[in-house]
């Protein structure tokens, strides 16, 4: 489960970004999507998304206060019910894939198993884990 | 707000230092955005007989219904003041992300005015403007500007600037934002006449349509369509997509219409050591895009500079490979890639800038200039170096090459009028008149000075037209400036237009704003625009006289591709009498009145 990244074939346009914030409120609200692409001139961007089973101790499940993170089969999600919105996964996060809006933390779920990120981007920097390279 | 639109602009005056919310009227909400609101509101706003340079000038930066939406290929902001380099009516685009930030600041575009008595630096925080001193950044180029904003007052900020050359205002200079410029007809002077540096902006909300259900499916298709465009080996899209513009290049060589040596050639001996494919197959190459754009035109190279250090660029895009490549004969790419991004850093329009340096070139090669101390001729790369740094520090000859082609010609005399390759003082694009005469009319007659962007250039390449035919070249042309127009009220891309149906742009509308307009309506829209332009340009003092040629139009090109091209002066002329003709113009190319009646402009009469 999860994303296979390549970096240097993303073009930064954040189509993945909006196509994230549509599916998760409707509006293009490039804060509130879970992916984000941050440039970092001249050199290829980061690419800002929950890696799954890719991040080494899923730290931010440990970092939970409220244990309100959990891997369910291979899904890490967040419970926004239990969330408190105290940032702690957000500072440990490895790949800076969790922020914090309106007091509860938001990261990609995957959007059940079908990425509405992954269909948008048309050079493959971003494919789901699954599907044939 | 409705839909997508806010229906509200930001005014900033930076001589009093205050902001406002400006509510937009109907009246300006009915040229739907983009170009349209830029040139509705600089007619009504600011008088054309003006100094483009002095406070009352304004600058109107605007984003249309599409922009910071799914729809793809719709990044751009367009930028409209007036003109210190042709003394028209501007409007200039640059891509990137300004203009989806500024859509989530929750604005339709930002209105500047005044002139401050001391350096700015404009920090927008959705609809809030602060007024920071720019003291630490004056003198510094554009990407240490922009990253200075950055660094000092967080990444999130989008950025826009002006470099050395636009404090010191070079006619040619442009406005910069990250990867993308608005280059043509020196807005980045006005900025600096206005001592506005550099201008960060960041936004926090978001942008919602009136039918999102209809907006996703039209953005699926498009989507779809455009997928297969990029995919297509030969199509306009898919070379752009799989070697930036420059892949155009071998194409326009092939058909000897690529402007070499000052216009004297139309094809270059070292056309492939330059082109997209070159610079592809040599260097370090990575695509970047413009806000949710599928087709990556944008490149960034990793090359050597003249000292050896490793340096970065943007581009060169295809004109560049033409301005500051072939028409001084530059064959080095290496060498080329650094002067573009001199242009860059210092803030000047590679495309008027080259074409000034390729006139220095051509009057030092005649003994007509007199550069003591410099080495100018044709394809020495040192000597066009030395001429940049001169142009943007206002130095020696770089003082009377920073007007502008005609003006420096006038001021120089002996001859030189004639083989500036320019119109209205802005220089010629990447795409030589004499062997496409419909393009040569689009230069003539184009109201921000010799465009690209609004000519038959497409149809005369491709082989739709006649390249060298001057028969039906007129109405051809009116139609595109018309539909072009058209869709620059939406800001799609150029490029976009390649691909799509133009169906797709009333449906986009409808479903972003809930406005019902027809394709032929938003045509009409583009011919009344166009027009507006046209007055401000008449009353600001222009006549037949600014929508001629050079001389050196009409004497053949040489090389054997290019068939010993040439216009003549008679049947541009005629062409000229029926483009006034058909436009419903007059022989002195004023608009008649019941044709701005018919516009719905009758008000703005000359």
């Amino acid at each position: 489960m999860g994303f296979v990244v390549d970096v240097e074939r993303c073009t930064e346009c954040k189509r993945c970004a909006i196509a994230c914030s549509l599916a998760k409120t409707g509006a293009v609200r490039i804060q509130d999507s879970r992916i984000d692409i941050r440039p970092t001139w001249p050199d290829v961007p980061e690419i800002r998304v929950c890696r799954f089973e890719d991040c080494e101790g899923q730290p931010c499940i440990e970092s939970c206060p409220v244990s309100a993170i959990r891997n369910i089969e291979g899904v890490i999600l967040i419970d926004a019910e239990t969330c408190i919105g105290c940032g702690a996964c957000e500072a440990v996060c490895p790949y800076w894939a969790i922020r914090i809006r309106d007091g509860v933390a938001l990261k990609c779920d995957l959007c059940a198993g079908d990425p509405a990120c992954v269909k948008e981007c048309v050079t493959a920097a971003l494919r789901s884990k699954e599907a044939a390279p | 707000m409705t839909g997508s639109m806010f229906d509200r602009m930001l005014r900033i005056d930076v001589g009093t230092k205050t902001a406002s919310l400006w509510t937009v009227p109907s009246d300006v909400r009915a040229y739907l955005g983009g170009i349209g609101y830029g040139v509705k509101i600089l007619s009504d706003e600011v008088d054309p007989t003006i100094d483009p340079l002095s406070p009352t000038n304004k600058v109107v930066l605007t984003v249309g219904p599409l922009t910071g939406t799914s729809a793809p290929m719709h990044a751009q902001t367009c930028l409209v003041t007036k003109s210190p380099l042709t003394g028209t009516i501007l409007n200039s685009y640059a891509g990137g992300f300004l203009g989806p930030e500024i859509k989530f600041c929750g604005l339709d575009g930002i209105i500047l005015e005044g002139a401050a008595p001391e350096w700015l630096l404009l920090l927008i925080d959705d609809d809030a403007v602060r007024f920071e001193s720019a003291e630490a950044i004056v003198g510094k180029t554009t990407e240490e500007t922009e990253t200075h904003i950055k660094e000092t007052y967080g990444q999130d900020y989008r950025t826009l600037s002006i470099g050395p050359a636009g404090e010191r205002a070079v006619a040619m200079a442009g406005t910069f934002s990250e990867t993308r410029a608005f280059g043509r007809g020196g807005s980045g002077a006005v900025l600096g006449s206005k001592r506005i540096k550099a201008i960060g902006i960041r936004g926090t909300g978001g942008v919602a349509v009136t039918d999102p259900d209809a907006f996703r499916d039209l953005t699926a298709r498009n989507m779809d369509t455009l997928r297969g465009a990029r995919a297509e080996e030969y199509g306009l899209l898919g070379i752009f997509s799989k070697y930036g513009t420059g892949g155009g290049m071998p194409l326009v060589q092939a058909h000897g219409a690529l402007p070499t040596m000052n216009h004297t050639y139309g094809s270059f001996e070292g056309a492939d050591k330059i082109d997209g494919p070159f610079y592809e197959e040599s260097f370090y190459t990575r695509d970047i895009a413009c806000f949710g754009c599928p087709i990556h035109c944008g490149r960034v190279h990793k090359f050597r500079g003249a000292d050896g250090s490793e340096l970065w660029g943007r581009g060169p895009e295809y004109e560049t490979m033409f301005s500051l490549g072939s028409n001084l004969l530059n064959g080095d790419a290496e060498r080329l890639a650094e002067v573009n991004r001199l242009t860059e850093l210092y803030g000047v329009d590679s495309l008027t800038t080259g074409v000034t340096i390729a006139w220095a070139l051509e009057m030092a090669e005649a003994g007509k200039l007199s550069t003591p101390g410099l080495d100018l001729r044709f394809g020495n790369a040192d000597a066009v170096l030395d001429l940049l740094h001169a142009i943007c520090a206002r130095e020696g000859i770089g003082d009377l090459l920073a007007k502008g082609p005609r003006e420096a010609a006038l001021e120089l005399g002996n001859d030189g009028l004639g083989r500036a390759m320019q119109v209205k003082n802005s220089g010629f694009a990447a795409w030589m008149p004499r062997r496409m005469k419909g393009t040569g009319l689009a230069y003539a007659t184009s109201n921000r000075g010799a465009c690209h962007k609004r000519a038959p250039i497409g149809a005369e390449i491709a082989g739709q037209l006649d390249m060298d035919s001057y028969e039906g070249k007129a109405a051809v042309l009116i139609d595109v400036q018309n539909t072009v127009n058209a869709v620059f009220t939406l800001i799609s891309c150029r490029f976009h237009e390649f691909a799509t149906d133009h169906e797709v742009y009333p449906a986009f509308v409808r479903s972003a704003i809930g406005r019902d307009a027809t394709w032929s309506e938003m045509v009409a829209l583009g011919e009344r625009i166009w027009n507006l332009e046209k007055l401000f340009n008449l009353k600001a003092g222009l006549t037949r006289e600014d929508d001629r040629l050079p001389e050196k139009c009409f004497e053949p090109v040489l090389g054997e591709t290019s068939q010993s091209a040439v216009i003549e002066a008679a049947r541009f002329e005629a062409m000229l009498d029926e483009y006034y003709s058909l436009r419903g113009w007059d022989s002195e190319g004023v608009p008649r009145r019941e044709k701005l009646i018919e516009l719905g402009i009758g008000d703005y009469a000359v």
